[in-house]
C-alpha cells in the first residue's frame, strides 16, 4: 500500500502516532516531500489540540492584576465580577455559595469552583492543590503542561526549528501556511511567532480569509489584547458567519467583563445558526454568572430540546431543582443522566443520585445509591460523599453516624470546612465547648465565604461572654450573606448590649 | 432632589472642622445681613480659627489660641446700633469679639490647689527634693483619686529625660489650677426683647455652672452639678424666673430654676450615654447613644422613644416663626438628616457627608437658611422653600407592607403525587430495605473509622490525652513554597508536652529545609503556626502529596496526620 495513502488513514482514524512515524519515513527519503511534511505537522497538533473556544481557567495574574475591566463599580447585574442579586434564585441558606458569591453550579468547569479572591494572598493560598490549581497566568498553566509532554516524546529535538523558519516564504503558501499554523500555535504553544505568521499571511491574501483573522485573534486573547481580538473577530464575522467565530468573540466580551455584550453575540449568532446549542450554553453560562438562574435554566432547557444528551444542561437543571425544594424532578434528570452515559457511572452522579432520592423520600434506594459512590470514589470526591451521608444521618437522626461521618470526610479531605463546621455543632450538642470552638475557627479560616461557622462561633462566643469575638464574627457573618436573620439578631442585640450604659 | 430644600451653596472642601456649638448665626453689623459664625477647630491641635462668613465669602478670621468649646452671640450693652458681641470658649477663657475685633478676655476663677501639690512644686523650686520624688509623690496623689494641676498632669505624662528641662523652665511660676468650659449659652437678663442685654451660661468641667454679668463679667450665680454638664439649654429671663436644661457625662438630665443651688433633684437618668439634647416648649428632646431619639416632659416623664436608622451625630431644634415650625433636626451617621414634628418623621434630608454641624436661622437676608458642616470638611447651605409643607404622619401605623407579599412556593409536582402514592403502598418493604442498608452501612462506616483511627489519619486526635486539631496551610507558585503548619490544643486545660513535627514525601520531587520541628508546650485553645520552605526540585509540572505528621516522643504511631496535595510548581512557566 503507498505508505501515504496508510499514513492518511491513520490521520482520519485519529491514530497520530503511527501517522507521525510512518511521515517521519517518508521525510527521511526525501526532505521535501511537502504532503509528508503536512500532514507530520498536523498529526503533531492532532495530538495536544485542545478546543480553543471552550471555557479557560483565568489565571492569578489575570485576576489580582486585571486592568481590562471598564467600570470598576459596575451596576449590579452588569458584570461577572459582582454578580447581581439575581432574581429567582433561592438564597445563600438554600444553596450554598462559593467562594466569590455565586451558587454553587451544578457541572464543575474552569471557573466555576473559586471566583475572584480579593487579596493575593487568598489567591495563592490552598485549595492550589493539584487538582484544583489556579495556574499563575492562563498563558503558563495549561498550555505548558501539554507543550512539556510533547516534549518529552521527541527526544531527538523539535521537529521544525522556529528560528530558521522564512515566515514570508510559507506565508505566501496557504495549503502549508495553515497547517504550520496550527502546529506553531497549538504544539509549540510559541503565540508570538504563531501571530507574525498569521498577520503575514493575512496580509498576503489581501484581509480576504476569515481564517486568519479568527486565528489572529487567538493569537492576541492568548497574549491580552483583548481589544485587538474583538476587531479581528468582528470583521471575520462580517465576511463569513462561523459558530467559531461568534463563540470566541463571547468569551473576549466575558473577559472583558461585558457579559451582556457576549449575550448580545451568542444571540447574533443564534439568529444565523438557531439551535445550535454550544451558543445557547455560552448564553446560560453567562446567566449562571451573572446568579439569574431562572434565565439560565431557560437556555439550559432550549440546549435540551436541541440535545438531548447534553450532560451539562441536565447537571444544572437539576441542581436548580433539587435546590429549588424539587428533589423529584432532578431525580429524574439524574436518573436519565445515568441511562445516557450507558454504564459509565462515576462518583458524583450516585452521590446526586443518593441525596436526591433520600429528599425526595424514595428511602429505599438512597444507601445503596451512597454505597456504590463509595465504592467508586477517589480521593477527590470520597470526602463529599461522606459529608452528604453525614447529611443523611442528620436527618435520621443518628449523631453517632454522623459523627464518624463527618470525621471520615476530614480524613480525606483535610480543608473540608463544611465538614468540620457540621462537627463543631456536634460537638457543642455533647457539650465539649472548646473543640466546638476549634472546629468553627477551623472553618471559618478555611472558607471565609461561608457565613454559617462565622455565625456560629458568634452564637457560641456569645453564651460564653466573649462579646468581643462575637461581634467580631457576627460582622464577617454579616458581610458573608446579609439576608441571615439570626445573624443580623445577633448583631443587633450586640449593638445594644455595647451602647447601653 | 427633595422638594423642601433649594441648595444654596454648596462646597465639600471648605476645610470646616467644627460641631453645632461652634456654629452661630447672628446680625454682627447691625446691617440686617446676617453673618455665619464659626469656631473652626482646625487641624484638632493647631491652626484653631473664628471664621465669619458674609454670605458665603469668607469675611474675617481670627487665630484663637485654645480649641474653642461653644460659640454664642449676645448683647452686652444698650447702645446704638445695636451690634452683638461675639463670645467664644476656649480652655477657662471666654473671648469676647465686638466689630469683629478682640474687645475682652474673661478667665473663669481659678480653682483651690492641693495643698501637697503646692508644698511639692515649692520644694522643686528651692530643689529640696528631686525630679524622681517629685514624680513619684505627684503620682500617688493622683492615684489617690487628687484634682491636679495641669501642670502636674502635663509633667507626669513627660518622658522621664524631658522632666528635668520641663520642670526647670515652669518651676518659678505660681501654681494655678483651672477648669476647662463645656458648654456655653445665653440667657436674657431682664427683658425678654430680641435684643435684649444677656448673660453668659457657662458649664465647667469641675461640675459647675456659672452665670456672668454680661457688663462687668462677675459672677451673677453658681450652681453645683454631680457630673459634668455637655450640653446645655437655657429659658426665662435671669432677674424674672429660668430654667435651665443640663444633660450631663453621667447619663442624667439635671434641671435647675432660679434660687436653686444644686440640681439633684429634678433628675431624668437616661438608659444610655446623650449624644445631643434639644428643647421646644416645654418638651426635651434627647439623642441617645443607642440609636434611640427620647422625648421627656419638662417634669422628667418620658414621652416617647423612636428608634433611629443609625447613630446620632448631632441635633438642632427649628424655630421658623413666620411659617410657626417647631421641629427638631437629627443628624445621622448614614449621611442623612431627619426632621422631627413631635416623634413624626417629616422629611429626610440626604447628604454628601455625614453632618456634624447643624444651624438654622436667619443667613443674609434669607429667614429659613440651613447651615450643615460634614465631618469632612464641607458647608453646605439650604434654604428652605415657602412651598414646603411638613404633615405629620405615622407611618408607623398599620402591618409592615413585607405582610401582603406572596410568599413564591413551588408547586409540588405531579412527580411527586406519583412518589408519594409509590411510598404509600410499599411503605413496608422501603422501610425494611432502609433499614438493612443502614445498619449495613453503619458497620461500614465504624469499620472505616476504626481503620482511619489506627492509621492515625486525621487531621484531629481521637485520643482524649493529646487533644490536637492540626491544618496544613500551603503558599507560593514555585519552586518554593511555603508549608504552615496550624496546631491547637483543644482541650479545656491539660497542655501538651514532647510533641514533634515531621514529614513524609518523595525526596525525588521535594526538599524540606526543615524536616523535624520541635513543639513546645501547647497551651490549650490557642493556635500555634510552624513555618517551613518545601523546594520543588522537578520543573516538568509534576506534583505528589506530602504528609505531616505530629508525633509524641517515644511513639512510632502518629497523634494525627494531615495529608496535602502539593499545588504544581509554576516556576518555569513564570520565567
Amino acid at each position: 500500500m503507498d505508505p501515504m495513502f496508510l499514513a492518511y488513514s491513520y490521520f482520519r482514524r485519529r491514530k497520530y502516532q503511527k501517522c507521525e512515524e510512518i511521515c517521519s519515513q517518508l521525510l527521511e527519503k526525501n526532505p521535501y516531500d511537502q504532503g509528508a511534511w503536512s500532514l507530520k505537522t498536523r498529526a503533531l497538533t492532532g495530538q495536544v489540540y485542545v478546543d480553543e473556544v471552550d471555557v479557560d481557567e483565568e489565571g492569578i495574574a489575570e485576576m489580582v492584576m486585571d486592568d481590562n475591566a471598564i467600570a470598576t463599580v459596575a451596576r449590579p447585574g452588569t458584570s461577572l465580577r459582582k454578580p447581581g442579586t439575581g432574581q429567582g434564585m433561592p438564597s445563600q441558606g438554600v444553596r450554598p455559595m462559593t467562594n466569590s458569591g455565586r451558587p454553587v453550579s451544578g457541572f464543575v468547569r474552569p471557573g466555576t469552583q473559586s471566583g475572584r479572591p480579593g487579596t493575593m494572598e487568598q489567591a495563592i493560598k490552598t485549595p492550589r492543590t493539584s487538582h484544583t490549581a489556579r495556574p499563575v497566568t492562563s498563558a503558563s498553566g495549561r498550555y505548558v503542561r501539554l507543550g512539556t509532554a510533547s516534549m518529552l516524546s521527541s527526544p531527538d529535538g523539535p521537529f521544525i526549528n522556529l528560528a530558521r523558519l522564512n515566515f514570508s516564504k510559507y506565508a505566501s503558501r496557504p495549503n502549508l501556511a495553515k497547517a504550520l499554523f496550527e502546529y506553531i500555535f497549538h504544539h509549540e504553544n510559541d503565540v508570538r511567532n504563531a501571530l507574525e505568521l498569521a498577520s503575514q499571511a493575512t496580509e498576503q491574501c489581501k484581509f480576504d480569509d476569515w481564517w486568519w483573522k479568527v486565528q489572529l485573534a487567538k493569537c492576541y486573547y492568548r497574549l491580552g489584547m483583548f481589544r485587538e481580538a474583538e476587531k479581528q473577530l468582528k470583521s471575520a464575522i462580517k465576511q463569513q458567519e462561523m459558530v467559531d467565530s461568534f463563540l470566541y468573540l463571547g468569551k473576549v466580551y466575558v473577559r472583558l467583563d461585558q457579559p451582556l455584550t457576549a449575550v448580545e453575540i451568542y444571540k447574533q449568532g443564534l439568529e444565523k445558526f438557531p439551535g445550535e446549542t454550544t451558543l445557547l450554553t455560552g448564553i446560560a453560562r453567562i446567566h449562571e454568572g451573572l446568579n439569574e438562574l431562572d434565565d439560565a435554566v431557560k437556555f439550559y432547557k432550549d440546549v435540551l430540546h436541541y440535545d438531548n444528551m447534553h450532560v451539562e444542561a441536565i447537571a444544572c437543571i437539576a441542581t436548580h431543582h433539587f435546590y429549588t425544594d424539587q428533589p423529584e424532578i432532578a431525580l429524574k434528570f439524574y436518573r436519565q443522566w445515568r441511562l445516557l452515559q450507558m454504564g459509565v457511572y462515576n462518583t458524583e452522579l450516585f452521590n446526586n443520585l443518593g441525596l436526591c432520592c433520600f429528599y425526595a423520600q424514595q428511602y429505599d434506594m438512597t444507601l445503596t445509591c451512597f454505597e456504590r459512590a463509595l465504592s467508586m470514589a477517589d480521593d477527590q470526591t470520597l470526602a463529599d460523599v461522606w459529608f452528604n451521608i453525614g447529611h443523611v444521618a442528620l436527618g435520621i437522626g443518628d449523631m453517632n453516624l454522623a459523627y464518624q461521618c463527618f470525621r471520615m470526610s476530614l480524613a480525606s479531605n483535610n480543608d473540608h470546612a463544611d465538614a468540620y463546621n457540621n462537627l463543631g455543632v456536634l460537638e457543642l450538642r455533647r457539650g465539649h465547648i472548646e473543640e466546638a470552638r476549634a472546629f468553627f475557627q477551623a472553618a471559618f479560616v478555611l472558607a471565609p465565604h461561608m457565613y454559617e461557622p462565622h455565625y456560629n462561633f458568634a452564637a457560641l462566643a456569645d453564651q460564653l461572654g466573649d462579646l468581643q469575638s462575637s461581634y467580631n464574627a457576627v460582622k464577617r457573618a454579616v458581610d458573608a450573606y446579609d439576608g441571615h436573620i439570626d445573624s443580623k439578631e445577633l448583631l443587633q442585640q450586640l449593638k445594644q448590649h455595647f451602647s447601653l450604659l | 432632589m427633595n422638594p423642601k430644600w433649594l441648595d444654596a451653596y454648596h462646597d465639600p472642601v471648605a476645610s470646616l472642622y467644627t460641631f453645632t456649638q461652634c456654629l452661630t448665626l447672628a446680625d454682627i453689623q447691625a446691617d440686617s445681613d446676617w453673618k455665619l459664625i464659626i469656631a473652626d477647630l482646625g487641624t484638632g491641635s493647631y491652626d484653631m480659627k473664628l471664621k465669619v462668613y458674609k454670605n458665603t465669602s469668607l469675611l474675617s478670621e481670627h487665630a484663637i489660641i485654645d480649641l474653642p468649646t461653644g460659640v454664642v452671640t449676645f448683647y452686652m450693652d444698650t447702645l446704638e446700633p445695636r451690634t452683638p458681641a461675639i463670645a467664644v470658649a476656649s480652655g477657662p477663657y471666654i473671648y469676647i469679639y465686638k466689630n469683629l475685633r478682640p474687645y475682652f478676655k474673661f478667665t473663669l476663677p481659678p480653682l483651690e490647689v492641693n495643698q501637697v501639690e503646692k508644698e511639692l512644686w515649692e520644694q522643686a523650686k528651692n530643689e529640696n527634693i528631686n525630679i524622681s520624688v517629685l514624680r513619684d509623690t505627684l503620682e500617688g496623689l493622683r492615684n489617690e483619686g487628687n484634682p491636679l494641676t495641669v501642670r502636674s498632669m502635663k509633667f507626669l505624662q513627660l518622658e522621664s529625660s524631658d522632666m528635668e528641662a520641663f520642670a526647670t523652665l515652669h518651676k518659678h511660676s505660681p501654681l494655678k489650677r483651672q477648669t476647662v468650659i463645656t458648654c456655653l449659652d445665653t440667657l436674657k437678663k431682664s427683658l425678654a426683647d430680641e435684643d435684649a442685654i444677656s448673660c453668659l451660661v457657662v458649664g465647667t468641667e469641675n461640675k459647675l455652672i456659672y452665670i456672668l454679668d454680661p457688663e462687668a463679667f462677675t459672677v451673677l450665680a453658681t450652681m453645683d452639678l454631680l457630673s459634668v454638664p455637655v450640653f446645655i439649654s437655657v429659658n426665662g429671663l435671669f432677674d424674672v424666673e429660668y430654667r435651665l436644661v443640663v444633660s450631663c457625662r453621667n447619663g442624667c438630665i439635671y434641671t435647675l430654676k432660679r434660687g436653686s443651688k444644686e440640681g439633684s433633684k429634678h433628675c431624668i437618668e437616661l438608659n444610655s450615654q446623650p449624644v445631643g439634647m434639644e428643647r421646644i416648649n416645654k418638651t426635651i428632646y434627647v439623642g441617645c447613644m443607642d440609636e434611640t431619639l427620647q422625648c421627656y416632659s419638662s417634669k422628667g416623664k418620658k414621652l416617647w422613644t423612636v428608634k433611629l436608622p443609625a447613630s446620632v451625630t448631632t441635633m438642632k431644634a427649628i424655630d421658623y416663626t413666620p411659617r410657626q415650625l417647631k421641629a427638631l433636626l437629627v443628624a445621622l451617621s448614614n449621611c442623612e438628616v431627619h426632621m422631627y414634628k413631635d416623634k413624626y418623621l417629616v422629611d429626610i434630608i440626604k447628604t454628601e457627608g455625614i453632618v456634624t454641624g447643624l444651624q438654622f436661622g436667619r443667613f443674609g437676608r434669607e429667614d429659613g437658611t440651613l447651615v450643615m458642616t460634614t465631618r469632612g470638611g464641607g458647608l453646605f447651605v439650604k434654604i428652605l422653600k415657602r412651598s414646603a409643607k411638613f404633615e405629620e404622619k405615622d407611618a408607623l401605623a398599620g402591618p409592615p407592607a413585607a405582610q401582603n407579599v406572596k410568599i413564591n412556593m413551588p408547586k409540588k409536582t405531579k412527580l411527586f403525587v406519583d412518589q408519594t402514592m409509590r411510598e404509600k403502598e410499599n411503605a413496608v418493604s422501603m422501610h425494611r430495605t432502609f433499614q438493612r442498608d443502614l445498619y449495613l452501612l453503619r458497620l461500614n462506616t465504624a469499620r472505616q473509622y476504626v481503620k482511619a483511627l489506627e492509621n492515625s489519619m486525621n487531621p484531629i486526635s481521637s485520643d482524649p490525652t493529646e487533644p490536637l486539631k492540626l491544618s496544613a496551610q500551603i503558599q507560593g507558585i514555585g519552586p518554593t513554597f511555603k508549608l504552615t503548619v496550624n496546631l491547637q490544643n483543644t482541650s479545656l486545660s491539660t497542655p501538651v508536652y514532647n510533641i514533634i513535627i515531621t514529614f513524609h514525601f518523595d525526596d525525588k520531587l521535594y526538599s524540606f529545609r526543615n524536616k523535624y520541628i520541635e513543639v513546645p508546650m501547647l497551651v490549650p485553645g490557642l493556635n500555634y503556626a510552624f513555618e517551613t520552605f518545601i523546594d520543588c526540585l522537578n520543573d516538568r509540572g509534576v506534583s505528589d502529596n506530602v504528609k505531616v505528621f505530629v508525633l509524641k516522643d517515644g511513639k512510632s504511631v502518629p497523634i494525627v496526620t494531615g495529608v496535602i496535595s502539593m499545588p504544581v510548581s509554576e516556576a518555569a512557566a513564570v520565567a
